[in-house]
C-alpha cells in the first residue's frame, strides 16, 4: 500500500491522429502499443514518437461502447479503468456471433477484460499459470486448473471485427485466433491460439450485468441477459441436491409414521357371519345383523364380503347403522366372478372377495342392513361378511410420497433442462448436456 | 429459501398422512343417510337406502 502511495497518481495524455487531425486521448502511457483514433477508427502506433497510422478504418457502421472508453470502477474488488473495446466475432454454422471486449487497466495490475455477449458479462485475467494438461488446447478433453475441472464447452476461429481506445498488443481489425473454451460455471477457461501458434489462456468470471453496472457507477440499467451463456452459473445449482436430501429425510418419517401405525392398527374383527342368498325367488333379500360392537376412537372400518360366486354376480347394498343414533352410512359393492377355458387357456374375471373401508366411523354399537341382488337364473350363493375395527392402509404413505418426490423432480427437470440449453450452444449441442455431469452439487 | 419452503410443505404432507392414518381417513364413496328408524331391524325390507333396486350385470365374456 505504501508503495502504491508513493507511485504518481493515474493522468491522460493525448496524441493526435495522422489521418484525420483529432486528439485521442492515451490512458495507459508506455502500456500502450497501439491507439485507435476515436475521431475515425484509424489504428495507430503508439509506441512510436511519431504516431503512423497502422490500419484505417474502412467499415460502413461503427460500434458503440456500452461502458464509454475512460469509465473508472471497481470490479470484483479491483480499480480499473475501461481504455480499449474491441468487437469480434465467431462463425458457426454460416451465423456470425459477436461478443464486446472492454480491456480494463490498472497501473499497477495486469489487464483484465470485461466481456459482454448478449447481456452475459465475464472479466477476464489471463493466467499466469498454465492449466494442466500442457500448454496446447486439445480439442475436447477436459482441463483442469486449480481445484477445478472445466469442460470443453467449444472451439472457432475469432475473428477481431472492430477496435477503438488503446491495446498494450499490436491489433488489427481482421485478427484472427482459434478460440477454445472451457467451462466450470461461474469460471471459464478460454485459449487463443494465433497465427504464431502462440497460446494465451485466460480465466472468466461471470458477472451480471446489474454488478458492473453498479461497479462502474453507469447510468441507467444493462441490457438484459438473453439465452443461457457457456458459464453462467444455474439458479438450480445444488437446489435440487438439498431437495433430494429433505426428501429422503421427509420420506423417512412418513415410513416411520406408516409403520407405526401398521404396528398400532388392531384390526380387530367386529363382526363376522354367513348367509346364503338365493336370487331366484323375487321377494326381497333384505336383512339385519345382530348388533355389534365398534369400540375405540372414531377410525376406520372395514368390511369384507367373501361369496362363492360360479359365473355370476352379486350387488350388495349395505348400510352400517348405529342402533343407537340411528345414524346409517350406505354403500354398494359389486361383486362377479367368471371361469372358463377358451382357445387352451384358462380364463378368470373379477373375483369372489371385496373389501371397502368406512373412513372415521364413530364408536358404537352397529348393525348392518344388507340387501343382496343377483341374476335369478343362478344358484344360490352363500357369502360371508365380515366387519374389523382399526385397520390401517398403505394409501396415505403412498400419496405422502407422491406429494413428497414432486418437488424435488421438477427441480431436477428444471435443473436438467438449464444445463441441456446451455450445452445445446456448445459443440457437444446434441448429447453433452444433463447426462453428463449435472448441475447437483 | 425454496428448499425451506418444500421442507415446510414436506412437513405439512407428512403431519396430514399421519392424521389421515390416525383419524382413519379413506377415499371411498358412501352415503352418510338419515337416521334410520328402530323399525328396521323388525322390517329390513321396509328400509330403502339410496343404492337399493340397482340390479345388474357385470362381468363375463
Amino acid at each position: 500500500v505504501a508503495d502504491a502511495q508513493r507511485r504518481p497518481p493515474v493522468s491522460v495524455r493525448s496524441v493526435n491522429c495522422p489521418n484525420c487531425g483529432a486528439a485521442t486521448a492515451v490512458r495507459t502511457f508506455g502500456h500502450a502499443v497501439n491507439v485507435v483514433c476515436q475521431s475515425c477508427g484509424s489504428i495507430l502506433d503508439a509506441a512510436n514518437p511519431g504516431v503512423t497510422i497502422l490500419q484505417k478504418f474502412t467499415e460502413a457502421v461503427r460500434e458503440e461502447p456500452l461502458i464509454p472508453l475512460g469509465t473508472r470502477g471497481k470490479l470484483l474488488g479491483i480499480d480499473c479503468e475501461v481504455v480499449g473495446f474491441q468487437v469480434r466475432q465467431i462463425t458457426v454454422d454460416g451465423v456470425a456471433y459477436r461478443w464486446r471486449e472492454y480491456l480494463l487497466f490498472n497501473p499497477y495490475r495486469e489487464f483484465r477484460y470485461l466481456t459482454e455477449y448478449a447481456g452475459h458479462w465475464n472479466v477476464v485475467s489471463t493466467l499466469n499459470a498454465l492449466p494442466d494438461g500442457g500448454p496446447t488446447p486439445d480439442g475436447s478433453e477436459p482441463r483442469s486448473y486449480g481445484e477445478q475441472e472445466f469442460r470443453h464447452f467449444q472451439t472457432a476461429v475469432a475473428k477481431t471485427v472492430f477496435v477503438l481506445g488503446e491495446f498494450p498488443w499490436q491489433i488489427r481489425v481482421g485478427d484472427t485466433v482459434t478460440a477454445v473454451d472451457y467451462v466450470a460455471p461461474p469460471s471459464m477457461l478460454s485459449a487463443e491460439v494465433d497465427a504464431d501458434k502462440e497460446v494465451t489462456w485466460s480465466l472468466g468470471q461471470y458477472v451480471s450485468g446489474r454488478d458492473v453496472w453498479a461497479s462502474l457507477s453507469l447510468p441507467g440499467t444493462p441490457p438484459p441477459p438473453v439465452g443461457i451463456f457457456a458459464n453462467q452459473p444455474s439458479p438450480f445449482r445444488g437446489r435440487s441436491g438439498s431437495m433430494w436430501r429433505n426428501a429422503a429425510l421427509l420420506a423417512a418419517l412418513a415410513t416411520m409414521l406408516w409403520i407405526g401405525h401398521l404396528v398400532s392398527a388392531r384390526s380387530k374383527q367386529a363382526f363376522v357371519q354367513n348367509f346364503v342368498f338365493d336370487p331366484r325367488p323375487a321377494q326381497d333379500a333384505s336383512l339385519v345383523t345382530p348388533v355389534f360392537e365398534l369400540d375405540g376412537r372414531a377410525t376406520a372400518v372395514e368390511i369384507e364380503t367373501t361369496a362363492n360366486l360360479d359365473n355370476q354376480w352379486m350387488f350388495v347394498g349395505y348400510a352400517l347403522v348405529n342402533d343407537d343414533t340411528g345414524q346409517a352410512f350406505e354403500f354398494a359393492r359389486d361383486l362377479s366372478y367368471y371361469h372358463g377355458y377358451e382357445d387352451g387357456e384358462s380364463w378368470t374375471e373379477g373375483s369372489p372377495i371385496d373389501t371397502v373401508t368406512l373412513p372415521t366411523i364413530p364408536a358404537g354399537r352397529y348393525f348392518l342392513r344388507i340387501e343382496p341382488e343377483g341374476d335369478r337364473t343362478a344358484p344360490p350363493v352363500q357369502y360371508r361378511v365380515r366387519v374389523l375395527r382399526d385397520v390401517s392402509t398403505s394409501l396415505w404413505y403412498i400419496i405422502a410420497l407422491v406429494l413428497i418426490a414432486v418437488p424435488p423432480i421438477l427441480a431436477s427437470w428444471r435443473a436438467s433442462m438449464f444445463e441441456y440449453r446451455r450445452w445445446q450452444e456448445s459443440d457437444h449441442g446434441s448429447g453433452g448436456s444433463s447426462e453428463d455431469k449435472d448441475d447437483d452439487d | 429459501m425454496m428448499t425451506k419452503l418444500y421442507f415446510l410443505y414436506g412437513l405439512a404432507v407428512v403431519g396430514l398422512m399421519g392424521t389421515a392414518e390416525y383419524r382413519g381417513w379413506r377415499l371411498t364413496s358412501f352415503n352418510e343417510a338419515r337416521t334410520v328408524p328402530k323399525s328396521v331391524r323388525d322390517n329390513p325390507g321396509s328400509y330403502r337406502p339410496v343404492y337399493g333396486g340397482f340390479r345388474h350385470f357385470t362381468g363375463g365374456k
